[in-house]
């Protein structure tokens, strides 16, 4: 958010494409048809304008600055210059790009899996219509609304690297430990991801609850008549029914995962030994802190690459099974 | 449908070029407007006494010249909200940061050079800090209001009860570190303080600001200039002076595990909590913390006294904060007269006025004497500290890269204990003269 906000490189990461077909939804075709015949081509744009205006100006005008800007030595005052692909080319060969660009990869990829393995878990734990399952699904949903700057600060408390740190007196008493956490090379990765984990399991626990509605409840009766085991039941009618469900959750956490910026950024800057460098770390770096807004304003401009190619595969792969 | 749909994508097309066409160079040259308020932003805590100080001083200074100022504290992400403005071309009129910001801001062209003549008082200025406001072309785009030496603060009732001597050389401060982390210096019966606090995350590269005060004490660097004045330099991180620091430093987290846990993703914030809440004893830091730690700890808690010699000398880092005056003003009378205030007696007296609100740290103004202005004797130890031995960043095109290859290499070492030094540091210098490449200043 505090970086969507901050730097005019960041909105082509914001990966507007799952928004695209809703945009396009607008130019309803009987809805035109209609107009036409009656002369009036202009009405559905009317009614389209305040949401295209405001695209416009908050998505669209600051991706295509963020485009030039990526040929660009940015400098407001001087005069901008136009460099061609050398930003590209310094962000490809930046000490750190490529180490990035993995541990990204392997962030979103843990995130995504964790996630969704546990919004499962938590969605079959607490389907029903109780009024306690209520409470306990809107205090498991939690984690989602909590400000990311207070999860961080929350963990980092969690993660203090001593014996008598929260983690490491529990970790104790099974005699492990004390473990570095976030202070560690070799744990700062997994910790992280943890914490992505607990923020973000909630937010697919609910998708996948209002998913598992959907599921014809005979079916349910049918296999259990069947004599199948619960675990069957869940994993032969209920993960099938959700198909749909998980692809939608893919995307959204995949994309989530690939932007992943403001945990890293509280937790850990990217250090110790930048072992949880990701891209949007290294790109506020480059382009924020060291002020070479066009080497930024490059490296945002491969990552919404990445997620649009990201996203539109998946799109494709589901068209096909559909088929 | 199809002709509706090219109307909107052609008026969709035509937006962008239009707007992508608006953002040519907006010029230095705005037109004039005396009467015009200034804008100024200065780096600090919203809301805090830092802010209060800052009005203080603006306020003095419309009393005397009747020039208008609005102030913005910022503290958090101030660069990024900086560049945001210059993408808007919509600078404040004064910038109140850090000296070294200087080179970043020059090169992209968001200062207005800085005409001495035109500036009252500057006359007065200590060379050392004018020289900080000078860019690598030797010209003035930076006007130092304020200055900062490092000093070592040391929890005086630790010391006392463990019945040390305040460190002379950096075995006596290796010693005190590591007595302070296994000698329970606080009495409780628990092995939890540590020698030494320092903040060494990488964010803003605090690990080579800090690291910089032993560095330089050793006779080491970061970058070197090849011949005094020639303007080319040279990686300076695997000479034997500057692996030696980073050894010695080194084995003060890893071996004699002195420096507080967590260090490592830590930065200033958090840091100055562990001083506070007694878990570490030693602390290098300028003397903006004092009114700090004086309410949170206690006056009588701790002391501050020189930083120990190292195996070269005493050399500290001096650091400090700059008017910048920013390009596309309208009003560039009204900010040289601000740039005079900000560095006349006067001024100067008015920003170190108060227990807490301070904007001025140490005054650059030759005629004023810190004690008759600050009676309190730690202050002159910082005035010392900065006149005999405080060094500051060298004026390079953009110090920033730097800064941050250099965090990078201390924050690697200093978490992974596992690492070879002299391998880190040759790919540190790799890196260096990259930098030193791009900003056109290597030595060939």
């Amino acid at each position: 958010m505090s970086l969507d906000q901050a730097e005019p490189a960041a909105p082509p990461a914001a990966g507007p494409s799952p928004r695209k077909p809703g945009r396009r939804d607008g130019g309803a075709t009987g809805l035109l048809g209609r107009s036409r015949r009656s002369g009036r081509w202009w009405t559905p744009w009317l009614f389209l304008a305040p949401a295209l205006i405001l695209f416009l100006y908050f998505k669209f005008i600051p991706m295509a600055n963020a485009l030039t800007m990526s040929f660009q030595e940015v400098q407001p005052y001087l005069g901008n210059k136009w460099v061609g692909t050398d930003n590209y080319a310094t962000v490809l060969q930046s000490h750190g790009f490529r180490e990035a660009a993995w541990h990204t990869v392997v962030l979103a990829a843990g995130q995504t899996a964790g996630s969704m393995a546990l919004g499962l878990a938590l969605a079959l734990l607490m389907e029903g219509q109780s009024r306690r399952l209520k409470i306990v699904r809107s205090a498991a949903f939690l984690p989602v609304v909590v400000p990311l700057a207070v999860v961080a600060e929350l963990w980092r408390i969690m993660y203090h690297p001593t014996g008598d740190g929260m983690l490491n007196s529990l970790l104790g008493m099974v005699g492990v430990g004390p473990s570095g956490f976030i202070n560690d090379p070799d744990t700062s990765m997994a910790s992280i991801m943890l914490t992505g984990i607990w923020r973000g399991a909630p937010y697919d626990m609910m998708i996948i609850l209002a998913g598992l509605t959907s599921v014809d409840r005979g079916l349910y009766e049918a296999a259990k008549v069947d004599g199948a085991s619960r675990w069957q039941r869940v994993w032969h009618v209920a993960v099938p029914g959700l198909r749909s469900v998980f692809s939608i959750l893919f995307i959204l956490a995949a994309i989530r995962g690939l932007r992943v910026f403001t945990e890293v950024f509280l937790l850990t800057n990217g250090g110790p030994d930048g072992s949880t460098e990701v891209v949007m770390t290294l790109i506020y770096k480059l382009g924020l802190e060291q002020n070479r807004l066009g080497v930024g304003a490059a490296g945002a401009v491969l990552l919404f690459v990445a997620t649009l190619i990201l996203t539109v595969v998946v799109q494709l792969l589901r068209r096909r099974e559909s088929k | 449908m199809q002709r509706s749909r090219w109307i909107g994508a052609g008026v969709l097309a035509s937006t962008l070029v239009l707007t992508s066409c608006s953002s040519g160079p907006a010029g230095v040259d705005a037109k004039q407007d005396p009467k015009a308020p200034l804008e100024l932003w200065t780096r600090t805590t919203p809301g805090g006494p830092g802010e209060q100080g800052a009005l203080k001083l603006a306020t003095a200074f419309e009393k005397k010249t009747g020039y208008k100022v609005k102030v913005t504290a910022i503290f958090d992400d101030f660069e990024t909200k900086l560049q945001q403005r210059a993408a808007q071309k919509n600078l404040p009129d004064i910038v109140m940061n850090d000296v070294t910001q200087l080179g970043a801001m020059h090169s992209q062209g968001l200062l207005r050079e800085i005409d001495l003549d035109k500036i009252k008082n500057s006359g007065q200025i200590i060379g050392q800090g004018l020289d900080s406001g000078k860019a690598v072309d030797g010209k003035q785009y930076g006007l130092p209001y304020s200055a900062q030496a490092s000093a070592l603060l040391i929890r005086k009732d630790w010391r006392q009860k463990l019945k040390l001597d305040t460190p002379r050389n950096w075995d006596d401060f290796a010693a005190m570190a590591k007595a302070f982390t296994t000698r329970d210096p606080d009495g409780d019966g628990k092995n939890n303080t540590a020698g030494l606090a320092a903040p060494l995350s990488t964010k803003r590269g605090y690990a080579s600001w800090y690291f910089s005060n032993f560095l330089w004490a050793a006779g080491g660097d970061f970058i070197t200039e090849t011949g005094k004045g020639s303007g080319t330099y040279k990686p300076a991180s695997t000479t034997k002076a500057s692996v030696e620091a980073m050894q010695w430093f080194r084995d003060l987290g890893c071996k004699a595990k002195a420096i507080q846990p967590g260090a490592v993703t830590m930065d200033t914030p958090p840091t100055n909590e562990t001083f506070e809440a007694g878990r570490t004893g030693m602390f290098v830091v300028g003397p903006y913390l004092l009114p700090r730690f004086d309410e949170t700890l206690g006056k009588d808690k701790y002391e501050v006294v020189p930083m120990p010699k190292g195996p070269k000398d005493a050399t500290v880092l001096a650091e400090g904060g700059s008017v910048y005056l920013m390009a596309g003003s309208a009003n560039q009378a009204g900010q040289d007269a601000f740039a005079g205030f900000a560095v006349s007696a006067e001024g100067q007296k008015t920003g170190m006025e108060g227990e807490t609100g301070y904007t001025v740290q140490l005054p650059v103004n030759k005629t004023v004497d810190i004690t008759q202005v600050r009676p309190d004797p730690r202050w002159k130890t910082y005035a010392q500290a900065y006149q005999d031995s405080g060094r500051y960043a060298p004026s390079i095109p953009n110090w920033t890269p730097v800064r941050q290859a250099t965090a990078d290499t201390v924050n690697a070492l200093m978490a992974d204990c596992g690492l070879d030094t002299g391998a880190k540091l040759r790919e540190l210098d790799k890196q260096l003269a990259e930098i030193l490449k791009e900003q056109g200043i290597a030595a060939s």
